[in-house]
Order: structure tokens, then sequence, then C-alpha cells
């Protein structure tokens, strides 16, 4: 994993600066990849697919946090984990088929209209479902939700039991539960879905490519598309500062909340 | 299956089973869909249903196909024996070690690091590692050399390790936290070897981990796209040729029954996993039952 994970990724930095040639590219120390990308219109491009994968987190949040609390409490312990592998089902199958699939189901004339439509809810299909930042979003939802789900659920097991019996004792509102004990204790667990959704929406090509339309752009289409026009050292600067952010947000995060308290549960 | 709160009314109940029965009928309905569309001969966008086998058996008399799956079956067959036992060493070396943040920083990072990012650095790093090698070559004379990171099978299933590898990890641990290692110092008390009691001792007991990595493996190597797409070179695997037959042509009637078999595939071989697991699950509870409570 050093050889093969690391390093590549590592280099990334080196490599962000050498020079571009006709096919392939020359050691140098030139920051023109990075100007390249900063000032042009790619950075408006990575802004904006932060901000969209910003919306995806927050979404993945309101909708995973409760299902994993719900898991958590209200399930009995032999089938809790039984419950979380129903999440594991659609993770199995491919993005790529999730995501094409999305296209029919969410177009002016997939079944999202058509059911809105036949039951007299809309007067004309809806149009901004796909090819839309709102589509790329939906795409981001209903590709990484699971992991949101898996890595509260986690975050939620490692609580005793005895915690939720001496709040239910001492009268806590369920409000006030949430706040002081859910919310705190999950966090670890939170912090790491969040940041697999968030990178992952800058960073993954598909979803902008198959639901954004034209003027959708993250990260990792900049970088695929650098490739193909042979531009190695701007796909190098852009890997480079996605890892940084990456990195960034991990350390922030174990600094924070300790990430490796998620892996106690199975540890 | 529920464990009911005293306070709670039965009807907040069910909504919030229904909420999250929601949930994973939102997250799979991409693909019931796509199976559904699979079956009908009118395709998608008809106004009638006509039931068929017709696209799925276009989709196996493709040669083109056919011959991408087994390309894609190659690289499972390869990757597997690879990363079964990385992923067992790190699950055992992660249990001993007391550096646990850098293995699991090492070996769940893969999962967060977009795919396109990792792809791009892995080619350009074997691209060079090529050069490098060429150059040895050059000097050494040994010619073998400089196709050793030539873009094919080798880096292909090098990206599908470090893919797969935290999923191994996880799968793994899962199973192995279950598992005393007090029974492994107790047989190497009696005088087996450190493999004998790993393989005789502690091996049957997280088999089932063990086989369910495997299949995890296997289902991801056919639905890997990306990584395997830039890294493989010259032969097509099944998702390469779905994501271009997609691009190209648009979703046509075969890549529907395409993309059904893959996902069907899968579905299927994590439900098995799934109900093998939780039946095992529940023997062994009514086993500890039986010997906790003998006389109930």
């Amino acid at each position: 994993m050093i050889i093969f994970f690391v390093l590549p990724l590592l280099l990334t930095v080196v490599w962000s600066v050498f020079e571009r040639t006709m096919f392939w590219m020359e050691p140098a120390f030139t920051f023109f990849s990075y100007e390249n990308f900063f000032f042009s219109s790619r950075l408006e491009n990575f802004l904006s697919s932060m901000f969209h994968s910003s919306i995806s987190v927050v979404c993945a949040f309101f909708i995973g946090f409760p299902i994993a609390i719900f898991i958590r409490r209200r399930v009995r312990k032999v089938a809790q984990h039984r419950v979380m592998l129903l999440f594991i089902l659609p993770f199995m199958v491919s993005e790529i088929i999730r995501i094409f699939a999305l296209r029919p189901i969410l177009s002016r004339n997939g079944v999202v209209n058509s059911f809105l439509m036949d039951m007299n809810l809309i007067d004309s299909p809806f149009s901004i479902f796909v090819f839309t930042p709102t589509g790329v979003v939906i795409g981001e939802i209903v590709s990484f939700l699971p992991f949101m789900i898996f890595s509260t659920f986690l975050a939620l097991e490692a609580i005793p039991n005895y915690i939720f019996e001496v709040c239910a004792d001492l009268g806590v509102n369920r409000r006030r539960m949430f706040k002081d004990i859910f919310l705190p204790l999950a966090a670890p667990g939170l912090f790491a879905g969040s940041v697999f959704i968030f990178v992952n929406g800058i960073g993954i090509a598909l979803i902008p490519t198959i639901l954004g339309g034209p003027g959708s752009v993250n990260a990792g289409l900049i970088a695929t598309q650098a490739i193909i026009a042979l531009d190695f050292p701007l796909a190098m600067a852009v890997s480079a500062i996605m890892m940084f952010t990456l990195m960034g947000l991990l350390y922030l995060g174990h600094r924070l909340f300790n990430l490796t308290k998620l892996l106690e549960p199975i540890s | 299956m529920s464990q009911r709160d005293d306070f709670q009314p039965k009807w907040k109940l069910l909504l919030k089973w229904g909420w999250l029965s929601f949930a994973v009928f939102i997250l799979m309905a991409p693909t019931f869909y796509t199976v559904y569309i699979s079956f009908n001969e009118l395709g998608f966008g008809a106004k009638y249903y006509n039931f068929t086998f017709q696209w799925y058996e276009n989709v196996f008399s493709d040669k083109q196909l056919i011959g991408a799956l087994g390309w894609t079956m190659l690289l499972a067959l390869i990757t597997l024996p690879i990363v079964i036992p990385f992923g067992l060493l790190s699950a055992k070396l992660y249990k001993q070690s007391t550096q646990k943040v850098w293995i699991v920083f090492i070996l769940l990072s893969p999962l967060f690091v977009p795919a396109d990012i990792l792809a791009s650095a892995l080619l350009v790093f074997f691209k060079n590692l090529n050069k490098f090698f060429t150059l040895i070559a050059e000097y050494t004379g040994i010619y073998s050399l400089d196709t050793w990171f030539d873009l094919g099978i080798m880096t292909a299933v090098i990206g599908l390790i470090v893919y797969t590898l935290p999923y191994v990890f996880v799968v793994i641990m899962i199973t192995m936290a279950r598992y005393r290692n007090e029974q492994t110092e107790a047989a190497r008390d009696l005088g087996a070897s450190a493999w004998r009691a790993f393989w005789e001792i502690e091996f049957p007991q997280i088999r089932a981990g063990v086989f369910s990595a495997c299949a995890f493996v296997v289902i991801l190597t056919f639905n890997e796209y990306t990584r395997t797409s830039l890294l493989k070179g010259g032969f097509d695997t099944f998702t390469s040729v779905l994501i271009s037959q997609m691009l190209n042509t648009g979703m046509s009637e075969e890549s529907y029954a395409m993309a059904s078999i893959v996902s069907l595939v899968a579905v299927v071989i994590v439900s098995a996993i799934l109900i093998v697991t939780a039946i095992k699950t529940d023997e062994l509870e009514k086993k500890t039952r039986i010997v906790k409570e003998p006389n109930k």
C-alpha cells in the first residue's frame, strides 16, 4: 500500500511542478499547472462542485443520521447488523449502473415525472432533476448515503446502553438527548461520512458527466480531461490539491474526534 | 425485530420503519428499474410492457462482451489470492499493533480518495516506473525488465488491489472481532506451530468472513470502472464495454440487460451471504443459550 498508494499520491506533488511536453512531462520547477488551475474557470468549477458536495453532505446527514439512530436505539441488538446490511446491497451494485439508471428515472419523461403527473401533482414535467446541479446532488446522495449511515452507526454502536437508560431514568427529553448524547458521541462517524461524501463529490467524474450536463465539472473531471489532453502536470496538480484537501480534513477530524474510535466496535 | 420504547406510540415506530424502508427502496430503485426495463421488449419509455428475454439473448451472443467477461473474471481471479492474504495479515497486524492510527490511515484511506484522482496518480506512476525500468534494462541488458509496468493486466490488478483491500480488511476485521486470542495462545502452549494454530483454530472461525471478502472482491472487480479503464491497457472489461455502449449509443435495451446481469449477480451473492450469516448467527446464539441455561 505504501508503494502503490501512498507513494503515487505523494509524488503527484512532485509531478505537478514538472513542465508539460508534447506527449509527456519533463523535470522542472514551475507552478504553471497551479496557475492554470487557480487562474481559470477551473477554480470556479472546483468551488461550485465543493458547494454542491456540501449540499449533498447536509442532505445525507438529514436522511442518514435519523436512520442510524433508529437502528441503534429501536432495533434489537441481534437484528441491528442485519438491518445495516440492507444498505450494503445498493453499495454492491456498480455505482455507474446506479447513476446511469437515474437518468431515465429522473428525466422529463421518466418515472418520477410520470408519477407526479399521473397523480395530478404537477401540470408539466420538471426538468431540473437531470443535467443540472440538482441532478448531481441527487446522484451523490444516492451513491454515497450508505456510507453516512455505516459510519454514523459504527460511532453510535460504541455508546454503551446504560447511557440511554440513565437518560431515560433522569427524564431527559428527546431534543436534549439528540443534542447532548447522539450528536457529540456520533461526531467521529458523522465527520468520516461527511468527508467521504464531500471528497468523492468533488472527485468522482462520473456523476457530473452523467447527471450534471455540459457545465458541470468537478476536480475528478478536470483531472481526467487533463489526462485525455495529455496535460499530465495539470492532472497531477489537481490530484495534489485533492490529496491535500483530503489529508487536511482527515487530520482535522482525527485531532477533533479521534477517528480510530470508529473501528472500536469491530476490533 | 423492534425494541419497543414504552413511551413511544406504535405509529411513530411504524413511521420510522417506513422511512428506513423508503431509503433502502430509493437506493435500490435504479437497480430495480434497470432490471424492469431489461425484460421489456419495447424498451424504455414505451407505453406497453411485453415481457421478453430477447435482450439477454443478444447480450450473450455478443462475442466482444463474452471476451470482456473473461478478462474481468481473470482480473478477479488474479486479484483474489493476492488481496485476501493481504487483508488477513493486515487485520491480524491491526489487532496486535499499538500503532493502530497509521495502519488504519494507510489501509482505509483508499476508500476516501476519489477513483479518478487515484487512477490518474497510478497511471503517471506506472508510466514513470516504466521509463525507469527501461533505463535499467538499457544499462543492464536485461530487456525483460522494460515491460514490467506496461499498462496491462498487472497494472490493472495493482489498481484493483489498492481499491479492494480496504473492503477486505473491514469484512475480515468484523469476523475477527468475535475471535478470542486466548484460543491461539492455548494451541501454542500445547505445542502447535503458529501456522497450525491459525489454520486449525482461528481460520475455521473466521472462514465466513474470508469467503464473504472473496465474494466482495469478485463483485467489486466486476463493478469497477474508473481505475481499471485507465490502468488496463488494451483489453476490455465488462464495465468498460457497458460504459462505452452507454456513452456512445445511450442506454440501449442491451445495456439495460448487461447492467441487470451484473446487478442481479451482485445482489444474489450478497443476499446469500447475508442469509447464511444470519442463519449461522441464530444457530450460534441458540447453542450459547442452551449452554448458559440448560434447564430452559
